[in-house]
């Protein structure tokens, strides 16, 4: 039934012509061809950034694979193409496509987009046009394709809610197949594309935004967001229960040319114990579950046979809470070994282990060891709720030390509520600290010098979090701040590199924005916005004056604190932690107090109302 | 680990279809990830970070297909080699095809040519009109072009390092064999070639296919 345009002879007259084609022809070991005639639903899944960061994405690959898995569906990788070949692209008037057919996806069934960070949103719109549709969800009438869109930013998606015709809340698994079957459905029976949005609503987990009408406050601030057609007043995200009985892939998409992060990886849990209150992965993802370590076993070693990759990375939020972590690796170890096969632990914690096992996987192979103590003194990190001491950094360094590196990345966020000058300069203090012990270690490594860099990001209140009420401090007040690190180094051995705060700032504005906002992402697409999570093509000015042109004070959603009966955008969203929580979170926060993690003792956030029990015991 | 090995063995392979985009270094990464899968016993470097060793005779040009590509690896176990085929071509990715191994017999050092076919269009010109402009380029007693090495750029002779044959035209397409030296002393590449004559007569081509049908050695017999 499919005849789509194939762009495989257009690619033939250019692709020699751009970086790294690789990027644009498919054909990788694992990718899935099928029939389309055979197929009854084609979903293109669109990755806003290009190839070799989609391709480190593990969501897209457990995705991919499960719809792929279905007979009556072909799913397909699409990223964005870098610079020269959009060039190109517009130039031959060659559409955005399919990696695996090589069709172009105006006419696929579902357009998906994985939200994983707001700069990604201009992007987004670049390749709903390159594709050559609409990039108004209002424009595009028909029932194909219907632009989807999920990740961690769904969770506030009002900024492009005009673009996107619906969102997928929570994790993916079961809801992208219960979507694909209802589209199914409606497409069989020749329903029109409103009447799908109105069923689709009906789906735990599914938000249409052009069901929801919002009124505002004189203000400015929001007064209602109201459903209609019979949408639910609140949607709620999905989560998959049982980590043992969910979908993983035994085969991934095996890039030839190298991705961000180019190995097998296997998930390892869902979800985080430590409440940090800046950190929104680690409260949209609640509650916590793991595997058991034969299921992530099994998975480790089937990706490994079947993708030839000689690393396997354990992967989750914090991997070092993994209740099986050390029995896990020595099971593992019995075949990596032989195999030649590395273990990666990203984000893992270097003295919670034996040194022996340490020795025998992968994080200590590298030159360079990092550390996130995230705030320079311990009542600013006792505000923030990260629960390590100075103690524990000077420990794991030293340890490092002593396993013979000489080199320390340490990170921090500037611009943390309640922060002071001195909280600034301790940042420095600590990092000077570093430097101290490791001239003091009598065994230290020889005839070499310490490095300690410092890389310092600004802080962004986000949804969700504790810390969705705060203002984020100025750029002015952030560029003072930055003086203060510098001017309180006094070693060389100490580097500071600071994240532009820029791109922050807009990071807070969209993050906590609402509907409004639509035009100005259109206005900086237009303005030539596109892959601005990139240095090289990020220019704020589209931005400022796009907030100009569309009547926005990008103040007012960045720096602005909130009461906290205020209406957020997102408040008809739920996540699983209640706001009462977050207000409570923030009270204490702001008496420099901590929370002890799930696992010593519940908070009481409400996200076991996911799971129907108490997440531990 | 082993730490003796047995043979080496050479695989002859084709390189075909879109698989040409990949670069000569994402090839031998994804060759490498293919002999893993395939769990042939193979060799692997000795160390703290064990690989395979894997090396490939003449690395081909990004875009270029082949016929005739070879790459070398060691066995630890003695295998038929119809049975290191079979499983080579059971995990290979769309485009590479294995179709013989047998001990390697010629060290790379020996290849001295390599032939190619050529296919050109274009959009603007008549196939005849560049067959004949090319045929006069090619047949002068001295051709100089600008090659790039490591030292930076100089002008060569080309006319002793190449010819074409078989030169046929075809509406607004081109079609013709080159013979061109090849190996680690002097490699002269058909588009470099290609590029001097369409820089000097104007003719460039819109569409260029170009498949490496042997590599031969100096007595230009296959190289084996
Ligand atoms: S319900 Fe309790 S244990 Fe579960 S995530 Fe929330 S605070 Fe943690």
């Amino acid at each position: 039934m499919y005849k789509l345009r194939n762009v495989k002879k257009d690619l033939e007259r250019v692709l020699l012509q751009v970086q790294k084609p690789a990027r644009y022809t498919g054909g990788e070991i694992g990718s899935i061809v099928k029939d389309a005639s055979k197929v009854d639903v084609r979903f293109a899944f669109c990755f806003p950034d290009v190839y070799e960061v989609g391709m480190s994405h593990l969501g897209m690959k457990i995705l991919y694979a499960m719809q792929n898995a279905r007979e009556d569906c072909w799913c397909e990788r699409v990223f964005a193409p870098d610079a020269d070949m959009e060039a190109i692209m517009r130039e031959k008037g060659i559409p955005l496509y399919g990696l695996e057919s090589l069709d172009a996806i105006a006419d696929f069934d579902i357009i998906g987009f994985t939200l994983q960070y707001e700069m990604s949103f201009t992007a987004i719109l670049n390749m709903l046009d390159l594709a050559g549709l609409d990039i108004h969800a209002a424009n595009r009438k028909n029932l194909w394709p219907i632009v989807v869109a999920g990740g961690p930013c769904a969770c506030n998606p009002e900024p492009i809610a005009d673009f996107i015709d619906l969102f997928l809340l929570g994790e993916g698994e079961e809801l992208n197949l219960e979507l694909i079957d209802l589209y199914k459905s409606c497409k069989l029976a020749g329903e029109s594309k409103a009447s799908f949005l109105r069923k689709a609503a009906q789906i735990e987990g599914v938000y249409v935004p052009s069901l929801y009408e919002v009124s505002y406050h004189d203000d400015g601030t929001i007064r209602s967001v109201l459903p209609k057609d019979g949408a639910p007043g609140v949607v709620h995200k999905r989560i998959v229960k049982d980590l043992d009985k969910v979908f993983y892939p035994e085969q991934f998409v095996v890039p030839f040319t190298q991705a961000v992060h180019d190995r097998a990886m296997v998930e390892v849990l869902r979800g985080c114990i430590r409440g940090c209150r800046f950190c929104q992965a680690g409260f949209i993802y609640r509650p916590f579950r793991e595997k058991h370590g034969d299921t992530v076993n099994k998975n480790a070693k089937a990706l490994c046979d079947n993708t030839g990759y000689d690393e396997v990375s354990l992967t989750s939020l914090s991997t070092s809470d993994f209740s099986e972590l050390e029995p896990l690796l020595n099971e593992m170890l019995a075949w990596t070994e032989p195999d030649a096969v590395n273990i990666a632990l990203p984000s893992l914690r270097v003295d919670n282990f034996s040194k022996e096992l340490m020795e025998r996987v992968a994080a200590v192979r590298k030159s360079s060891l990092t550390f996130a103590p995230e705030a320079g003194t311990q009542r600013m990190r006792d505000v923030i709720n990260k629960n390590v001491t100075e103690e524990e950094v000077l420990h794991t360094c030293q340890t490092a030390f002593e396993g013979g590196y000489t080199s320390v990345k340490l990170y921090f966020m500037l611009g943390l509520p309640t922060e002071q000058d001195e909280d600034v300069a301790g940042i420095i203090h600590l990092a000077q600290k570093v430097v101290d012990l490791f001239y003091h270690l009598p065994n230290k490594p020889k005839g070499k010098g310490v490095n300690v860099t410092v890389s310092v990001a600004c802080f962004v209140p986000k949804p969700f979090t504790p810390f969705e009420f705060e203002p984020q401090d100025t750029m002015e007040e952030l560029n003072r701040k930055q003086k203060i690190l510098l001017e309180t180094v006094s070693s060389k051995k100490i580097s500071v590199k600071y994240h532009d705060s820029p791109t922050s700032f807009l990071e807070a504005a969209l993050a906590r924005g609402d509907r409004r906002m639509c035009p100005l992402v259109e206005y900086a697409w237009q303005a030539g916005s596109k892959l601005d999570g990139w240095n090289d093509y990020f220019r704020a000015e589209r931005w400022y004056e796009g907030a100009k042109a569309c009547g926005l004070d990008l103040a007012f959603y960045a720096n602005r604190r909130r009461a906290y009966d205020e209406v957020m955008p997102w408040d008809h969203l739920d996540y699983g932690v209640s706001k009462a929580f977050l207000i409570r979170e923030n009270q204490l926060a702001h008496r420099d107090t901590t929370t002890p993690n799930c696992r010593q003792k519940c908070a009481g956030c409400g996200a076991n109302g996911l799971l129907g029990r108490a997440c531990f015991g | 680990m082993a730490e003796l090995f047995h043979t080496t063995v050479r695989v002859f392979f084709r390189k075909e279809g879109r698989i040409k985009y990949i670069s000569h270094l994402d090839i031998v990464r994804c060759v490498s990830r293919a002999l893993k899968r395939s769990k042939l016993p193979v060799w692997h470097t000795l160390g703290f970070n064990p690989h395979i060793y894997i090396t490939f005779a003449l690395p081909l040009a990004l875009g270029y297909e082949s016929t005739c590509e070879s790459m070398d690896f060691r066995l630890t176990e003695e295998l038929p080699m119809e049975t290191v085929v079979s499983r080579l071509n059971e995990v290979f990715p769309e485009g590479l095809t294995a179709y013989a191994a047998a001990p390697a017999v010629q060290k790379p050092e020996e290849i001295a040519w390599a032939d190619y076919e050529i296919t050109q269009e274009f959009d603007r010109f008549d196939g005849d009109e560049v067959a004949a402009a090319l045929e006069k380029w090619c047949g002068r007693s001295e051709i100089p072009v600008r090659k790039k090495g490591k030292k930076g750029e100089r002008v060569i002779d080309a006319a002793p390092h190449f010819q074409i044959q078989k030169v046929e035209a075809q509406g607004n397409s081109l079609h013709f064999d080159m013979r061109a030296a090849a190996g680690s002393t002097l490699n002269i590449n058909p588009t470099l070639l290609l590029d001097a004559f369409a820089e000097e007569t104007g003719f460039r081509a819109d569409w260029m296919r170009v498949v490496r049908t042997a590599i031969l050695t100096k007595k230009l017999k296959n190289f084996k």
